[in-house]
């Protein structure tokens, strides 16, 4: 018997019974348009999720924190070594060096914090303003991006040396005009949507550092004495940042070339005459491109002996309550699937019953029971597929609904400011309709696989009694 | 060698603890292209016997060897297959696939064959031709008298051409006058390509129609004689003017390019 003509007889059959059909195909619809609607439900509250713990902080990163507040603090002169067997490791170099080997460990990002009493910083005509107190970082610009630090103006330079600095999106704002009583400006909303100007556009002027001597007293005004020409820099800010407020250095601070703050470091160091200083990292912010991962490369640095923080605790928490949640809504869903299973093996057991006598007839007429069975598990699945199908475009409709109206009841939660956009309540990707359609087929074919069997049993002579 | 031979046939049904003998020790032989009747009163294994001739039913003992193969001793796919090449069947309450046309019921044996689509719909509307229901093609069997769905059931049978045809009280739930006509038909049918038909009846009028009349008395072969009084084979007359003879000509052309 040619494929074709089986399901021709398939259709036959199934259109005979169209109410039947419809009814069974409706079961299938209800049970997958459960297990789509809960699926992307799942999907939708997960992005929600993911969505949110990346505004709290990137989900790929691990911090790891020196044991060193800030460069520039003196170390105590009497020298007490902390560097004995015992003393906490020195996130420097070498420690970086281990850390980039770890599995999973793509980039690693060190910052080096500068200690704000270490240098003076002017801008402005006759150095006008002056910088009160803003924090110096040391970082590796080319990999600012990946770490999520973004520019609002100008642009890196391919080398930023001793000659370029970034500012942070408010560090014009911490600089006081000195004409004026060191009178400040602060970022306010002026109640129009706009907001106060700093004194001065950073990408204007030109920034000059100039390296504090600290063994002698500060002048009336609070200013320290520069080491002289040498420890003088005059400096051009090449890019503004974004503010991101999970990153304190994106709004309130300076960073400079790695190589530059190490310089500065050591020329500070040298003017005042600190021998025993530390030059360790501050901080080390870790790219783990895996997500799967960073509970590792956490747990490995923290072995070494450092403090490491990642969102990947958090995650796994609040994931957990997400899949709870899931596996819930889930199994309420394999019922109903469940249910419409059993329908169909019921319409397809009534229809045997019915059918007996032509069953016979067929096999009287030389008819295969190979051929009998797949027309019995072609009807099945075809059941199963079209109710997957109908149930996926269903699903859909309902999906599309959810998203415009839910979008807007839930609305504070779902919004999140800076895009504007909303994430979907339901997400309903390609995947999940074939896999829908897919897995309700086989359920169909599963559903028609004892009456089939039970169909080929039936015997020639049924033709031929008489009811 | 004869084309059917059966030899020490046996069929024994049990009730719980109580045994029927439906058939005792059947020996018969028969040849190609012959008609042969099998005659005899209600319960005395006549449909019994025309079924594990057919394959419906396994024998209790004995076999039966139809062109030389033992049916009886065939796996359902093997049986399946010989049906497709060897034989067709006419029932006494025509069953038709209620959700087929008449087209569509006749072809059902060629469709089963893996024959395409549109070489079976010629052969099969041929046949209804042949049987004098061309304008009835395209209806399902409720739409149809159990004259006209018996003729249906006959083009059927026929459709494959098969070597032989067993047919169990075809005539069963027709009047008298339907009943000579599907009678004349059938018979007509098979003389034309030396087909062997096997006819179960209770009724000697109906025997006439047939070559030899087998008697069976409770199990057994009570006379197995050629028939004298043979109804002549004169073409019958059909309403629209055409004969079955010349329908048989028509579904001739047709058959042969079925090819075998
Ligand atoms: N499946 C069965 N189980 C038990 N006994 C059976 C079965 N089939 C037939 N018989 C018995 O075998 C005997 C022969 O039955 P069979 O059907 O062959 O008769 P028949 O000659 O065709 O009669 P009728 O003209 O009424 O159709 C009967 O006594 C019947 O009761
Ligand atoms: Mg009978």
């Amino acid at each position: 018997m040619k494929f074709f003509d089986i399901i021709g007889m398939c259709f036959k059959n199934l259109w005979r019974r169209k109410l039947r059909t419809l009814l069974t195909v409706l079961g299938v619809v209800i049970g997958s348009c459960a297990i789509i609607v809960m699926i992307s439900l799942g999907l939708g509250s997960n992005a929600a999720l993911e969505y949110s713990l990346k505004q709290m902080g990137d989900l790929n990163v691990v911090t790891v924190y020196g044991n060193n507040n800030g460069g520039g603090v003196v170390v105590d002169a009497s020298g007490s070594s902390k560097n004995a067997s015992g003393a906490p490791p020195k996130l420097d170099d070498a420690a970086l060096e281990t850390i980039k080997a770890l599995d999973g460990v793509e980039v690693v990002f060190p910052k080096l914090r500068l200690d704000s009493n270490m240098f003076s910083i002017y801008a402005g005509k006759n150095n006008r303003y002056k910088a009160q107190w803003i924090e110096i970082y040391g970082v590796f610009p080319e990999e600012l991006e990946k770490f999520g630090y973004k520019i609002d103006q100008g642009q890196l330079p391919a080398e930023m040396g001793n000659k370029y600095i970034i500012f942070g999106s408010q560090a014009a704002y911490q600089f006081a005009d000195t004409k004026r009583k060191n009178r400040m400006v602060w970022k306010e909303d002026k109640g129009d949507g706009t907001f106060t100007e700093p004194f001065f556009k950073p990408l204007e002027e030109t920034i000059f550092l100039a390296v504090n001597n600290t063994k002698k007293d500060p002048d009336s005004n609070g200013n320290y004495q520069s080491g002289g020409r040498s420890y003088e820099h005059k400096l051009k800010v090449a890019a503004v940042l974004k503010e991101d407020y999970n990153k304190y250095e994106s709004v309130n601070a300076i960073m400079l070339d790695m190589g530059f703050a190490k310089q500065l470091l050591a020329d500070y160091n040298r003017l005042n005459g600190i021998k025993n200083y530390d030059t360790s990292y501050t901080e080390v912010a870790i790219w783990v491109k895996d997500l799967n991962k960073v509970g590792s490369v956490q747990d490995a640095v923290t072995e070494m002996g450092f403090q490491a923080y990642s969102m990947d605790s958090i995650r796994d928490q609040l994931q957990g309550q997400v899949v709870k949640q899931q596996m819930l809504l889930g199994g309420l869903a394999a019922i109903s699937l469940f249910v419409a299973a059993i329908g169909i093996t019921n319409t397809m057991i009534m229809s045997i019953y019915e059918r007996t006598k032509e069953i016979g007839v067929m096999k009287v007429l030389g008819c295969f029971i190979s051929n009998i069975r797949q027309m019995f598990l072609i009807e099945a699945g075809f059941i199963g597929f079209i109710g997957g199908v109908i149930g996926s475009i269903i699903s859909i409709i309902i999906s599309i609904v959810l998203n415009a109206v839910g979008g807007g009841a839930i609305g504070v939660d779902m919004y999140f400011g800076d895009t504007g956009k909303s994430v979907p309540i339901s997400i309903i990707p390609f995947w999940l309709i074939l896999l829908a359609i897919a897995f309700s087929t086989l359920i169909g074919l599963v559903s028609g696989f004892s009456p089939a069997n039970r169909a080929v049993k039936i015997s020639a002579l049924e033709a031929i009694k008489n009811e | 060698m004869p084309f059917i031979e059966v030899k020490g046939l046996r069929k024994v049904y049990r009730l719980g603890s109580e045994k029927v003998v439906a058939l005792n020790k059947i020996d018969l032989e028969i040849e190609k292209g012959e008609i042969c009747c099998i005659l005899g009163t209600s319960g005395s294994g006549k449909s019994t016997f025309l079924n594990m001739l057919a394959g419906l039913e396994k024998p209790t003992k004995g076999s039966i060897l139809i062109g030389g193969r033992d049916i009886a001793k065939m796996s359902e796919k093997e049986l399946a297959k010989f049906r497709q090449e060897n034989t067709g069947f006419i029932f006494q309450s025509y069953n038709l696939l209620p959700s087929l046309t008449a087209a569509e019921n006749v072809s059902l044996p060629l469709m089963f064959k893996g024959i395409s689509k549109n070489k079976r719909e010629k052969i099969a509307k041929s046949m209804l031709k042949a049987v004098g229901l061309e304008n009835r093609m395209s209806h399902r069997p409720n739409q149809m008298s159990g004259g006209q769905q018996q003729r249906v059931g006959i083009a059927r049978a026929f459709v494959a051409k098969p070597n032989v045809v067993f047919a169990d009280e075809p005539t069963g739930n027709l009047d008298t006058k339907t009943t000579a006509e599907v009678m004349e038909l059938m018979v007509r049918m098979c003389r034309k390509y030396n087909q062997t038909l096997i006819l179960v009846t209770h009724d000697v009028d109906i025997a006439k129609y047939a070559d030899r009349i087998v008697h069976l008395i409770d199990g057994n072969i009570d006379s197995d004689k050629r028939n004298e009084s043979i109804v002549p084979k004169e073409p019958l007359e059909k309403e629209d003017g055409k004969t079955i003879n010349n329908a048989c000509e028509n579904e001739n052309m047709q058959a042969e390019e079925i090819g075998q």
